[in-house]
């Protein structure tokens, strides 16, 4: 009588996609891809770009949501691998339900993390390297994770091809005790930065707001819509 | 013809009677009570543990008598009934609460643990070739903050308590639980009342009781020394011959 559980490694329900040889890099879609989170004082805003590309180098959708909802107060980002991705929230947010049914409150901001950096390392999801943004009692917290299961928490993060122009852009400008309202801006600006420069990056932006209590997500065409 | 009757149910855990009994799951429950007692008591700094341990011989080094065990830094799980069983529950209780720490980077809760560990046992009265666990456990430790103390029995079900006995002479220690436990003891009240009510019973003398508290503000188990256990001994005047 095996316990199907005794695995940090493994989701309870389902099992990890197998690794399939070498997949075509070309006909792969990917994110490319901007996604940054910052922390303030009254909850999490996470920020996307809208693009899904072949390589970077062909647009394969034009609007795509990138940052999704996977706990009551808790939102992932999706970036590298589209199927990869999708599969990994799917993973994480059937988790997060069981865990809260089970025990009657919700998952602690670290404890999803943790669990995310288990399946990443775990199981070959092809290259992702998400944003997990929460609010809990301890508070706001963002947290970048890699594609080899590395978990990192900081007050603000980025991922993706553009992650060096939307750093560039938050550098000095984000604020842990800044308003919600001033890190959608700082957000928004972040992402218009690349969608103006990368070839991963750009069709407009997506922004998730968490609370202690809700999670907003919204979509613009523009960073004018947002200011 | 009666007996024929019974024997043909009780061959196998599986097989209800036509009563819907399960025969083995309450001759498990025999099992625990043939064992020395354990009596668990929360108050609001914290859980009490106290299990009588006496020797059959004085040859007997006493730490070997396993009674009650550390499962986590913040969890201890006493036991009445077969010791071997509990041994495997523990460590599965054990295996659990690490389980937990790798995939949630959290301390197992006391609730979840508890029943993790019911539900293992639970698998036991429904699994052909297989016997029930022969013992109860009483699972003690703080979560969130708070002090948290439940029962298993071999059926599988969990119970939480203010107050329990389990194991033989358990009916009058829980009569005496009920009639003496307050809500708003402090720890060493607390241990105070476990002692008592395993007197109930028989002399308890320190060396033949195991006690183990977990406390809130520490957040951790500890054993108390034969020296403390003496000490309340002596206090209580629980007439023990030392």
């Amino acid at each position: 009588m095996r316990d199907p559980t005794l695995d940090a490694h493994e989701p309870e329900l389902g099992s990890l996609p197998e690794q399939k040889g070498d997949r075509d890099e070309a006909t792969v879609n990917k994110t490319g891809t901007t996604t940054v989170g910052l922390t303030t004082a009254d909850g999490v805003v996470v920020g996307t770009d809208r693009r899904a590309s072949l390589g970077g180098r062909f647009v394969s959708n034009k609007n795509v949501v990138k940052v999704e909802q996977i706990h009551p107060t808790a939102v992932l980002t999706l970036v590298g691998s589209v199927g990869g991705a999708q599969s990994f929230i799917r993973t994480l947010r059937s988790e997060a339900s069981l865990y809260e049914s089970r025990r009657g409150k919700p998952m602690s901001t670290n404890a999803l993390a943790t669990l995310a950096g288990n399946f990443a390392r775990g199981g070959p999801f092809l290259a992702i390297n998400p944003i997990l943004g929460g609010v809990d009692d301890e508070g706001s917290h963002v947290y970048s994770i890699d594609p080899a299961g590395g978990v990192m928490e900081d007050e603000y993060t980025v991922t993706g091809s553009g992650m060096q122009l939307a750093y560039g852009v938050l550098e000095g400008q984000h604020d842990p005790e800044m308003s919600i309202e001033e890190a959608r801006t700082l957000a928004a600006q972040a992402i218009n930065a690349p969608t103006e420069r990368d070839t991963g990056s750009g069709n407009g932006l997506a922004l998730a707001t968490v609370t202690d209590d809700d999670v907003e997500i919204e979509t613009f065409d523009t960073v004018d819509d947002v200011l | 013809m009666q007996d024929n009757q019974q024997q043909a149910y009780d061959r196998g855990i599986t097989i209800f009677s036509p009563d819907g009994r399960l025969y083995q799951v309450e001759y498990a429950r025999e099992a625990v009570e043939r064992g020395s007692a354990t009596v668990g008591v929360r108050t609001p700094s914290g859980v009490v543990l106290a299990a009588d341990r006496r020797a059959r011989s004085p040859l007997i080094e006493r730490d070997s008598i396993e009674k009650i065990h550390a499962v986590d830094d913040h969890i201890a799980v006493a036991s009445a009934g077969h010791v071997a069983d509990a041994r495997q529950l523990v460590d599965f209780a054990r295996r659990q609460a690490q389980l937990d720490q790798l995939r949630y980077d959290e301390a197992i809760g006391v609730e979840t643990l508890t029943k993790r560990v019911t539900d293992h046992i639970q698998q036991y009265t429904q699994t052909g070739g297989a016997r029930p666990f022969g013992v109860a456990l009483l699972v003690a430790g703080i979560e969130d903050g708070e002090p948290r103390l439940f029962e298993t029995d071999p059926s599988g079900t969990p119970y939480e308590w203010q107050a329990v006995a389990i194991g033989g002479g358990r009916d009058e220690m829980q009569s005496f639980l009920e009639e003496e436990y307050q809500a708003e003891m402090d720890l060493s009240g607390g241990v105070d009342l476990a002692l008592e009510a395993l007197s109930v019973d028989a002399d308890v003398d320190a060396a033949g009781v195991n006690v183990v508290t977990v406390d809130v503000e520490s957040g951790t188990v500890d054993t108390l020394s034969d020296d403390e256990v003496g000490a309340h001994v002596e206090e209580l005047d629980l007439g023990g011959e030392e």
